[in-house]
């Protein structure tokens, strides 16, 4: 019998195309939906549409569907630490967390026990073995690439893992879709934080977990105009939102987030895009994790990114400990933010990578 | 695909369909035209009433037609809301058409009370006196319960409800087709019915209402159905339920005993394979071929998605769509702890398994358990 693969399938065209490819390479592929937040009712109907779209997908292909709870699991390893992160005034990225604890844990353990020798994800993102060793490269569609949320898997992770679509242009996943009659060929992409939905609904979202202290803003001189609803509402570089208008003060430019004073709960500005309050050149961050399982013995012409989809910066790292590292950028970055991932990169392989803590 | 989840709906019987596709080639007939093509509707309909009144016992005049056994379940509690008491009071293994109706229904005014079951998932007939208050309107409690199938001592339950005036209602949509039901014994005033559970068609099912219970409509319009349920009739879907409830009534000591030996022969091929294996419910009083076990250690999902491998189809808890492994609130309420509750599943059987087919799930649970 063909070896079973399981694939994790949301209901959109990227993990449905996964499905596709792989039944159509001969795999004995079953389908597992993950359903990881229990919500209101608005999250709850998303989660039911998206159910329904992976139904008519495996119903088409004539494949398995299964359905799996990981709320518990979400809420204690995912969603606890995107709290506390807020809280401490950072900006947290959940989906980094998401895949190191549900996709490529959770999930991947109960595929596991149900009998798969792998499992498969609609990331745009690639696994090769060479000596012995898997590497997590870039997905070829650069303007797609996935790899910056994968950072934190390892070996054994890489080892049970598939990402077929990982050498296609999204475009062309789109095409494969259509072309084989899936229904959900031209449904829009997921964005935003997965329980949250829309961005518009971010600031009700935290309201309801965490106490808001309101504050003051202040530009970098210390003079106070304006105030904010709670530091956590705000992340670094942000334009919008800040309700002092561009005509504040000399210039006409707009205002961008610079900093946050958490000791004084006050909420520091800078005006006009390429102020230099706004750019540092060397960062410290911490929970580093190589994908390797080590510190890469090579380290030259590295690369990092700070955030999904920027384009990669020169850079190297000056000091690092086991779970510590500096590094200083070719050019000076804008609005690094603490909380989120710096990501290490040589060329098309992604390394690693570690949480920002504070930048120098 | 051998198929063990009879409780949750059965394949058609090929006689039903025969009718359906008859009526629904021949007879398009609106049932309230007063022409020919009308009337021979109308006489189609009017003969499945007959059918199925005499299955149970019933009258006629006493069977209502709906789209389903919620909706029988929700005519008879909505019909609360309309009366003066307000009381209800119903079993904690209730299905979600009455439980969630209940609590639905608490903002217009209506008041319940839970009666637990005790481990066999069965109500005491004297916890049930002690319940009762003076506005209680209604006591809903089902004959047979779907997860575990124990049936309750529902005589001795009416006898209760009877001494002191209170109308009784009962779920007895599993029970159909798999024991013997007349309304001349079991003297309830409402017994809601759905036609898919017993081999007939889906989206349509009856209330038995006794000539001297109140009943409001819930869907208001035309005239149909004694001015109870609005809507032109499901002619095809009512002329299969009547062919359905008939080869019930006809072949039922064949189809019991059916039941009877299959779940012997794989309880006792089951006990062979599994040494941990826990059967739930009632030893005594339950609906023949309705089997809740749990395996422990065994996550029901897990031994669900692998019986699938094997063609095969079970089911844990109650269905769902989207769904997580919430533990069955129903295994819940019989006191089964959380571990063993989330490692049990539900094998129904029907009148198209065989001998050879419960084997053949005995032995691969056995093999999936044993890793």
């Amino acid at each position: 019998m063909a070896e079973t693969i399981i694939v994790g399938i949301s209901g959109g065209v990227d993990s449905s195309v996964t499905a596709l490819l792989l039944q159509k390479q001969g795999y004995n592929v079953e389908c597992i939906f993950m359903k990881n937040w229990e919500g209101d009712d608005d999250s709850q109907c998303a989660a039911e549409e998206d159910y329904k779209d992976a139904l008519s997908v495996c119903d088409h292909l004539g494949l398995p569907l299964h359905s799996v709870n990981f709320s518990k699991e979400y809420w204690d390893g995912v969603f606890q630490y995107f709290i506390d992160e807020y809280a401490k005034g950072r900006t947290p990225n959940p989906d980094v967390i998401c895949n190191r604890e549900i996709k490529f844990k959770a999930f991947l353990n109960y595929a596991l026990e149900l009998g798969a020798k792998k499992i498969a994800t609609g990331h745009y993102a690639r696994i090769e073995k060479s000596n012995g060793q898997f590497k997590l490269l870039k997905g070829l569609d650069q303007n797609k690439d996935q790899s910056y949320f994968l950072y934190l898997l390892g070996q054994d992770a890489l080892s049970k893992s598939s990402f077929p679509i990982g050498k296609i242009d999204k475009i062309n996943v789109r095409t494969i879709a259509r072309d084989s009659g899936l229904s959900n060929h031209s449904k829009k992409d997921s964005t935003g934080v997965c329980f949250i939905g829309e961005q518009k609904f971010f600031k009700d979202f935290l309201k309801k977990y965490i106490p808001s202290e309101p504050g003051t803003i202040e530009t970098i001189n210390g003079q106070v105009c304006g105030q904010h609803d709670g530091l956590m509402y705000y992340t670094m570089g942000q334009r919008k939102g800040l309700g002092i208008g561009g005509g504040y003060g000399k210039k006409e430019a707009p205002w961008f987030v610079a900093d946050k004073d958490l000791s004084r709960n006050s909420l520091i500005v800078a005006q006009g895009h390429d102020h230099p309050a706004l750019f540092h050149q060397e960062l410290k961050a911490n929970q580093v994790h190589w994908i390797g399982g080590s510190l890469p013995k090579k380290l030259s012409g590295l690369s990092a990114k700070i955030r999904y989809r920027q384009a990669d910066q020169n850079c190297e790292i000056t000091h690092i400990t086991q779970d510590r590292c500096t590094v200083k950028f070719d050019h000076p970055q804008f609005a690094i933010t603490p909380g989120q991932s710096i990501v290490f990169y040589q060329n098309d392989e992604c390394l690693g990578g570690a949480m920002i803590d504070v930048r120098n | 695909m051998p198929y063990f989840d009879h409780c949750a709906t059965t394949p058609i019987h090929p006689d039903v369909l025969e009718k359906m596709y008859t009526v629904s080639k021949n007879h398009f007939g609106n049932p309230s035209s007063t022409h020919s093509s009308g009337r021979k509707s109308r006489a189609i309909i009017e003969k499945a009433r007959n059918q199925i009144a005499s299955a149970i016992n019933a009258s006629p005049s006493e069977i209502i037609f709906t789209g389903g056994g919620s909706e029988a379940n929700n005519m008879v509690l909505w019909t609360l809301t309309q009366t003066e008491k307000k009381h209800v009071i119903t079993s904690a293994i209730e299905h979600p058409a009455v439980l969630k109706v209940l609590n639905h229904l608490e903002p217009l005014g209506i008041t319940y009370s839970i009666i637990p079951v005790n481990s066999h998932g069965r109500v005491n007939a004297d916890n049930l006196k002690n319940l009762i208050q003076s506005d209680t309107g209604l006591i809903s409690i089902m004959m047979a319960n779907n997860e575990v199938g124990s049936i309750q001592p529902i005589i001795s339950l009416i006898e209760t409800a009877k001494s002191v005036g209170i109308p009784f209602h009962s779920d007895t949509v599993q029970v159909l087709g798999k024991i013997a039901l007349s309304v001349q014994e079991v003297e309830a005033h409402y017994m809601s019915f759905s036609a898919h559970k017993l081999y007939g068609p889906k989206g349509v099912g009856f209330l038995y209402k006794r000539k001297d219970a109140p009943l409001h409509p819930l869907v208001i319009g035309g005239g149909q159905e004694n001015n109870l349920r609005a809507g032109t009739e499901n002619v095809p879907g009512i002329a299969g339920m009547g062919e359905a409830v008939r080869l019930a009534s006809e072949n039922l000591t064949k189809r019991k005993e059916h039941l009877e030996n299959l779940e012997s022969t794989f309880i006792t091929q089951l006990n062979q394979e599994c040494n941990k294996v826990i059967i739930n419910g009632c030893p005594n009083h339950h609906l023949p071929g309705v089997i809740s076990a749990s395996f422990p250690g065994n996550r029901s999902d897990i031994l669900l998605a692998k019986l699938e491998r094997e063609d095969m189809e079970v089911s844990s808890g109650s269905a769902c769509g989207s769904g997580s492994i919430q533990p069955s609130a129903i295994l819940e309420a019989i006191g089964i702890p959380e571990e063993q509750n989330i490692s049990t599943i539900r094998i129904s059987f029907g009148r198209e398994n065989t001998e050879e087919d419960v084997i053949r799930l005995a032995k691969t649970l056995g093999s999936i358990t044993r890793g």
